[in-house]
């Protein structure tokens, strides 16, 4: 294997690990919180970036600007879905013994609902944008180049992490989110709204999907079926990082990221899927709290 | 031969040692009582017994056989049962049921274990709540479902861990008979308490642990009045009031 | 568990008998092809349900991956078919002892994780089957052809090699894999097994301590859901003639079993019978109708149903409707108590 060509592999794949770890980043804020377990996460990511197609196709709109529709649009739909849809079940948690599988099979069927409603509404095909500088890059070296817009997902990607984790160690409302997911009922006596802290945490994690979305379309097609393929990706990261630790997120997908990447240089892409589930199913059984996560 | 052997257990989590050194025999036939201040490591030292997690170090010996490994399912078939500080009772399961699955241990039959569940409820006293879902119970009936669950399996040693805890006096006093009902019948016994009148009353020796050491053992009278004792409870002033 | 069991209720009995009764003169007045078709997805459904149902209805893990050991049942009956003549009838125990050893040795690690993980990884080891069968064409000599999938060649009408003319002799087949897996899940449900499960299920400790080995119960559980499962999909191989590792194994599969498993009523017996009679209709329909139109429809129903079941029946629809047939029986069995 020709280090060059293994090392530009590596690169690509920090590129796209990095957003992997974004994307994952609401997944396990929203389990830290709140112990729920979002099935339907890559729904909302699916959601995220058809947001940004439609509005460049109908309305010429840059996918950049776009972010300041589609993350308050995914903050909304977050919010709603948490506060409507599985607020209920903690509500019936005090009440009675609690399944413990219910939660995630409540967020299934949303997702399962999401990713079918787009399919309906917009069919299976693949959709993709293209801008003036799509296809520009730049090099180094003059062996290898990062396209541009690849780059600025990265950025964006590290950009929302250290974003995230300032929010949430600086202001009050991150203070609020973070004493909650530590003791929800002594956050509760302290006077915090417990059921808007939770509403929030929804919305901030599937918003942080409406940003990349944003970012992502530039270089990725979107289509109704993304959903359930980012949806395993954003659960082998989590559980490769450790679910709830924001660091643990971004390692979890750069990890992810190059061995795709990698592997993808000896098989074919879809076979190389096999190898990141063989490492999900050896982390879970060899280290279950992940690299740097908390027990479940 | 002593009917249990515990020698030198120690147990500790993460940098805090739970249990240490902890060595006692008991005679069939005993009632040995456990007490100890909070976080003494009372239910650690039940746990290893019963082998929810092994010790660090130390044995566990039963009936001449050594026990210190094995997994609760097999102590269980050893003839030692357990009930748990917070009672862990088949929620959607009737009374009935619970006991039932303690009812299989030895007779695989439908019929025969059912049979046997009924028997360990009037024992207990619950025949007339047989048909209640178990998450339905208040928190003294749980304890008592426990208890008939534990004794359909006919065990030889039992372990209590705390089944007064909660107890309205009339209750305390309802355990306490049944317990000693049950010791008559001859099953040997070790009970984790706090409630002082339970365990000085039913106790033949007491066993006192503080942060995880034995700091006295005996009969009741006199451990009541070791200094020791009075001061690991109730501070230095008064473990010089017992010595005086 | 419910407080009025059945035997001592007949009428709970009642209408499942009739059911069955109805079903099994049916094709005595149904002649449409189609119809007759229709149901044998439900039967194969409900049956299948019923097999995912036997470990997790009564373990409480969600397992996500059922259909791989769907397609390896189908994909061994039908090899040894087409390499080895060997008539299907066999090969479909074959293929069910296999699963069941893949589904005991995948098992085992697995049972020690706790619910969502434990429904990913079979998420994973699902997967990991089907991508490689996907992209294998052939291995040590035997073709899979990949995605391409599988078919099974007709080599004329005979009973001795599970092929029939017709829809009617599958249909009867069906019925009667249904009501052999519902009699074995009524035996355990009864028996030391049953009683284990639920224990283990309710609270695993607590269930250890009574001299219940955890991993040996689950682990039976599992082998008896894996043989079963397996079997349906020897069926489904020889009904429709054809498998591939996308439609076969893939988790579009392994969800509408868990689906209809949980909907009509983990745990139960009549449950999943229930759920997959409720759901696979509903699919079906909306397929036919409006399903080129729509693509997807009926899974969004089913991701609606799987919502409002979770929050509004989550014991499953059987819930409500043994209600109905027990509060007969409880008046009853009240009146014997007063007077005793």
């Amino acid at each position: 294997m020709d280090p060059i060509i293994l090392g530009i592999a590596v690169v690509n794949g920090i590129i796209v690990g990095g957003l992997y770890g974004a994307i994952a980043l609401g997944l396990s804020l929203i389990f830290g919180v709140m112990r729920v377990i979002n099935f339907a996460h890559g729904s909302f990511l699916m959601m995220g970036l058809f947001i940004p197609f439609w509005l460049w196709k109908l309305f010429g709109i840059n996918p950049y600007l776009a972010v300041v529709v589609a993350a308050p649009a995914l903050f909304g739909i977050g919010y709603l879905i948490q506060a409507t849809i599985i607020a209920p079940l903690f509500k019936r948690e005090r009440a009675m013994i609690l399944e413990p599988l219910s939660v995630l099979l409540l967020t299934a069927g949303v997702g399962i609902m999401l990713d079918n409603l787009a399919l309906m509404a917009l069919g299976p095909d693949f959709r993709g944008i293209t801008m003036d500088f799509s296809a520009k890059a730049f090099w180094i070296g003059s062996v290898l180049n990062i396209n541009y817009t690849r780059l600025i997902a990265f950025l964006t990607s590290i950009a929302i992490t250290v974003g995230l984790s300032l929010f949430l160690a600086r202001t009050d409302l991150g203070r609020a989110i973070r004493s909650t997911a530590q003791n929800r009922d002594a956050a509760a006596l302290c006077g915090i709204n417990v059921s808007r802290v939770y509403n929030i945490t929804f919305g901030l994690g599937c918003a942080i999907l409406g940003v990349i979305g944003c970012v992502m379309i530039p270089f990725y097609l979107v289509s109704p079926s993304v959903g359930l393929a980012f949806g395993v990706r954003s659960f082998i990261v989590v559980v490769l990082g450790g679910i709830g630790s924001i660091p643990g997120s971004i390692l979890g997908g750069l990890i992810l990221g190059v061995v795709e990447s990698v592997t993808a240089q000896f098989v074919t892409a879809t076979s190389a899927s096999i190898f990141s589930f063989v490492i999900f199913i050896l982390v879970l059984f060899l280290r279950p709290t992940g690299l740097m996560g908390m027990k479940v | 031969m002593a009917l249990l052997e515990v020698q030198r257990i120690n147990k500790a989590f993460g940098g805090l040692q739970a249990v240490k050194d902890l060595s006692f025999t008991l005679e069939s036939g005993e009632i040995l009582g456990i007490i100890g201040p909070n976080g003494a490591g009372k239910t650690t030292a039940f746990n290893m017994i019963a082998g929810y997690f092994p010790p660090d170090a130390g044995r566990i010996v039963f009936k001449g056989e050594d026990i210190t490994s094995l997994r609760p399912w097999d102590i269980s078939h050893r003839k030692i049962a357990r009930t748990f500080q917070l009672s862990k009772p088949f929620g959607d399961l009737s009374v009935l049921e619970n006991v039932m699955v303690g009812g299989f241990h030895h007779q695989g039959s439908r019929a025969a274990a059912r049979r046997k569940a009924e028997e360990m409820l009037q024992v207990v006293g619950m025949a007339h709540q047989a048909e209640i879902e178990a998450h339905n119970l208040t928190a003294t009936d749980r304890k008592r479902l426990e208890l008939a669950r534990c004794l359909a399996t006919d065990p030889e040693l039992l372990l209590l861990d705390e089944v007064v805890a909660g107890a309205t006096p009339i209750e305390a006093e309802g355990m306490m008979d049944l317990i000693r009902k049950i010791r008559d019948s001859g099953v040997t016994i070790i009970m984790v308490e706090h409630v002082m009148r339970v365990i000085m009353g039913l106790s033949h020796r007491v066993l006192v642990l503080h942060h995880g050491e034995t700091i006295a053992v005996g009969e009741p009278q006199t451990v009541s009045r070791d200094p020791t004792v009075l001061k690991a409870y109730l501070g230095e002033r008064y473990g010089q009031l017992g010595s005086a | 568990m419910l407080k009025q069991p059945g035997p001592r209720n007949g009428s709970l009995y009642a209408a499942p008998l009739l059911a069955l009764l109805a079903l099994l003169i049916l094709p005595a007045f149904v002649r449409g092809e189609y119809y007759l078709h229709v149901l044998v997805g439900v039967l194969f459904f409900a049956y299948m349900a019923s097999a995912w149902n036997i470990v997790c209805g009564y373990t409480g893990q969600l397992s996500l991956g059922h259909s791989a050991l769907c397609g390896i049942g189908g994909y061994i009956s039908t090899l040894l078919f087409i390499n080895l003549g060997l008539t299907p009838w066999i090969g479909m125990v074959v293929g069910g002892v296999c699963a069941t050893v893949v589904g005991v040795i995948i098992g085992y690690p697995c049972f020690r994780l706790r619910g969502p993980y434990f429904a990913l990884t079979t998420i994973a080891f699902a997967e990991i089957l089907r991508i490689w069968v996907e992209n294998t064409e052939e291995i040590l000599g035997i073709e899979l052809r990949g995605a391409q999938g599988i078919s099974v060649p007709l080599k004329g009408q005979s009973p001795a090699i599970f092929q029939f003319e017709g829809k009617v002799a599958y249909y009867y087949i069906v019925i009667a894999m249904l009501l052999m897996v519902m009699a074995v899940t009524l035996w355990m449900e009864r028996s030391r097994t049953g009683f284990y499960l639920k224990a283990i299920r309710a609270d695993q400790d607590a269930a250890e301590a009574l001299g219940i080995n955890s991993t040996r119960y689950l682990l039976s559980a599992m082998a008896l859901s894996s043989f079963f499962t397996a079997l349906g999909g020897s069926f489904y191989a020889q009904y429709f003639r054809y498998i591939n590792p996308e439609r076969n194994m893939g988790l579009d599969l392994s969800i509408e079993f868990a689906l209809m498993g949980i909907v009509g009523g983990q745990g139960t017996v009549f449950g999943p019978v229930l759920g997959a009679f409720l759901l696979t209709p509903a699919g079906e329909i909306s397929r036919a109708t409006l399903g080129g139109r729509f693509p997807g429809l009926h899974l969004v129903i089913y991701g609606l149903v799987l919502v409002l079941a979770v929050l509004f029946l989550p014991k499953g629809l059987i819930q409500p409707i043994r209600q109905l047939f027990s509060r007969g029986g409880a008046r009853q069995s009240a009146g014997r108590r007063a007077a005793a």
